[in-house]
């Protein structure tokens, strides 16, 4: 499908910054998954920024603006057309080796009675990621059972999703970092993926992991939504954590507000 | 390995002087009573007019120390520095030939010659290099190897010391003083020169400039400031090959590339050989903190537009876990056995090497892993029952944090000791080059322990340094 993506990111730089830098994240990657049809970042200094790939395969932009006043706004925008490959991603080419996924971070320690119950399994690496995917549901709580074809209802939907009365879940990120964590752990390399989730009525921003398996090589794995990618995201970057896969990493350091419309995009 | 009677580079067991040192021998037994304490006074007196001073860190008394010099010189014969430049060359080649493949394609884990955990989990270990093609293929380009003295023919290497090791500014200077005071000695000599280290530091610095460079690439020394110890040292280095001096808020990025501040606007920098630890280099990549380093530089090093000498991420070569597996890593990528040795290295997470260590421990040398500067060492031998209790405590608490190695019995050279003459333990640390091409210069830094009987030549210890000379044949 294509997903039409408006993604703004507001920086409060402090006040008497003699200069602002940037670390930009924000240029997803064409693959086996996706096709990038459309896509532009705007921005003061963007015109002149440097780019590069990162350690991590990423497209990266380094911006810098002297003397900025008040907030700067970086506004993306694209369209992305998706496949549904059940999570699979394959090997795609320019990536460090998945051996690289197996370091542990601050972000993806995990205590050892966690992953324990898998550590003789004799299951497949596939079915020992779907297991940890849901383990990791079951430790921070499953997404509200709700049937899909109400999600997927245009905007009328979402106040029914709002009533349920309860403590509000970990971010994503938790739960991609206790899944990465694990599998590790498991000796299995795993990452984490910065992207987009087209979801009516919420911020589109989301997160989750991908794990390697010798055969089917990189496996999307969401555990906060419990499934394995759909054709409903687009991966954006990806790095050991969430510390080192920000979409925005600013000096001085500064506040961050993002919003991001995912939509269905009109196919022409 | 030389557990009895040190290895002394002078005499002969029978007391017959060894062949290099003979001219040395003559030139000491003609000089006038309290010559050599007169030469001592002289040469201190040439070091604080020169400024040359280091800081120790956690001393009472006044930062700025000068450090000891021995006004006699160590001698290396021609056909032993041929050995031992040779051996140094194929340890820079297989280091950094380890460096290329760790962060690439990862051949020697793969291969299972080194723990895959040992690298991956390295907080050595720089992800953020992943992929990168630096200039020339070389990572490491300025390294210091530490290396000791046990025999006639028998060397070791303690330390490659592949970040940003120092010290060569006491080379140049220790040559320096020592011409000024026994001019008569060098004439009976011939001595290899050591003076074409600036020039030959720069032709390997601009050797690796980034292919957009144009003929005569600008160099920067990047130096963390007047409080760190070695800063007489980056300002000496870029005086003497002509290059700027800065500090990170003299350098900026401004369009993925980097600049200087100078007094007619930005110029655009090409190779910064910088001076400041990986961790505060740049606070976009690193840590966000640092107010040391320049935001933005290693990006614009990823994106080509700049050299980082040495790059980030050589700690994962001179590790003391990994120093272990250096004759396996000569091996694997030049296909040739080493020529150096390695010091025998005990595991403290074995459980029976550590039963073995805490058994032994009067015998041993104990390091932290990632200490350097002789901080948190212990040298079993000439350290307390107390000291050995509490170490041995610390390898219970944390065994993977210390690796624990025989105590070498570090060879001796004659040393000006209160109006005489006495053996002093000594070790050396040559400097080498990594470019176009390796160049080492003959010779290097030799220190030497002053107090009698200790092996504990750092400087920051009471230590002091030598003028280390090659003979040519």
């Amino acid at each position: 499908m294509r997903i039409a993506i408006d993604h703004k990111l507001s920086v409060s730089v402090p006040q008497g910054t003699a200069q602002a830098v940037f670390h930009l994240l924000l240029t997803p990657p064409s693959g086996p998954t996706q096709t990038v049809e459309s896509w532009s970042v705007e921005g003061p200094g963007i015109g002149n920024a440097g780019r590069f790939t990162d350690g991590f395969g990423n497209a990266a932009h380094l911006v810098n603006q002297m003397r900025p006043e008040g907030e700067i706004t970086i506004h993306v925008r694209g369209e992305v057309t998706t496949r549904d490959s059940h999570g699979v991603l394959g090997r795609p080419a320019g990536e460090p080796v998945p051996a690289l996924y197996r370091r542990r971070t601050e972000l993806t320690k995990v205590p050892a009675e966690f992953y324990a119950p898998f550590r003789d399994s004799k299951e497949s690496r596939l079915s020992i990621c779907h297991a940890l995917m849901e383990r990791v549901g079951e430790t921070l709580g499953m997404p509200p059972e709700e049937p899909e074809a109400q999600q997927m209802q245009a905007d009328g939907g979402q106040e029914q999703a709002q009533d349920v009365t309860e403590e509000p879940r970990p971010a994503a990120a938790d739960y991609a970092h206790l899944f990465i964590g694990a599998a590790r752990a498991l000796d299995i390399p795993a990452r984490y993926v910065v992207g987009y989730r087209l979801v009516d009525g919420e911020d589109g921003l989301h997160a989750w992991a991908e794990a390697f398996d010798e055969g089917l090589g990189w496996i999307g794995f969401d555990p906060f939504m419990q499934i394995c990618p759909t054709d409903r995201y687009v991966r954006l970057a990806i790095a050991l954590d969430a510390e080192t896969a920000p979409t925005l990493r600013t000096v001085p350091i500064a506040e961050v507000v993002q919003v991001v419309k995912a939509s269905a995009a009109s196919t022409n | 390995m030389g557990e009895n009677t040190p290895f002394d580079e002078m005499y002969n067991a029978d007391g017959s002087v060894r062949e290099p040192y003979r001219a040395l021998s003559e030139w000491l037994a003609e000089q006038p009573e309290k010559g050599l304490a007169l030469m001592q006074a002289d040469a201190e007196a040439i070091f604080r007019k020169l400024g040359i001073t280091f800081a120790v860190y956690g001393s009472e008394e006044g930062t700025e120390k000068v450090i000891p010099f021995d006004v006699i010189p160590r001698i290396i014969a021609a056909n032993e520095w041929r050995k031992l430049s040779r051996g140094i060359e194929q340890r820079v080649k297989a280091l950094n030939a380890f460096l290329y493949d760790v962060y690439h394609r990862q051949e020697i884990l793969k291969a299972g010659r080194i723990p895959e955990k040992l690298i991956l989990n390295n907080a050595a270990f720089c992800p953020q290099m992943m992929g990168l093609e630096p200039a020339r293929g070389v990572y490491a380009h300025i390294i210091g190897v530490d290396i000791v003295r046990v025999g006639p023919d028998e060397f070791y290497v303690l330390e490659d010391n592949l970040r940003t090791p120092s010290g060569v500014s006491y080379m140049l200077e220790d040559r320096e003083a020592m011409m000024m005071l026994a001019p008569d000695l060098f004439q009976r000599s011939k001595v290899a020169p050591v003076e074409t280290y600036p020039e030959n530091l720069r032709r390997t610095l601009e050797s690796v400039a980034p292919a957009g460079a144009g003929r005569n690439p600008v160099i920067a020394v990047l130096t963390p400031g007047i409080y760190n110890s070695a800063y007489f040292e980056h300002s000496f280095l870029a005086d003497q090959m002509g290059a700027q001096l800065c500090e990170g808020q003299d350098l900026f990025v401004d369009g993925g590339k980097v600049y200087m501040r100078t007094t007619t606007g930005p110029e655009r920098v090409d190779v910064i050989y910088r001076r400041i630890d990986d961790d505060y280099l740049d606070p976009l990549t690193f840590k966000p903190d640092s107010m040391l380093g320049v935001p933005g530089i290693f990006d614009a090093y990823r994106a080509g537009n700049v050299t980082l000498v040495n790059a980030p991420g050589t700690g994962i070569a001179d590790d003391k876990a990994v120093y272990t597996y250096v004759p396996e890593i000569i091996e694997f990528y030049l296909g040739e056995k080493a020529l150096l040795n390695n010091v025998p290295t005990y595991n403290c997470t074995d459980v029976e090497q550590r039963a073995w260590v805490l058994e032994n421990i009067a015998e041993l040398v104990v390091k932290e892993v990632h200490g350097s500067g002789g901080y948190g060492m212990m040298v079993g031998p000439t350290s307390t029952k107390a000291q050995h209790e509490e170490f041995k405590k610390k390898i219970i608490a944390r065994p993977d944090n210390y690796i624990v190695q025989p105590t070498l019995a570090l060879s001796t050279c004659p040393t000006h000791i209160n109006n005489d003459v006495a053996p002093r333990h000594v070790d050396l640390r040559p400097y080498v080059l990594v470019g176009d091409e390796v160049r080492i210069t003959p010779g290097g830094l030799t220190r030497v322990a002053l107090e009698k009987g200790s092996l504990v030549v750092n400087s920051s210890q009471g230590g002091g340094t030598k003028d280390t000379w090659v003979l040519e044949d």
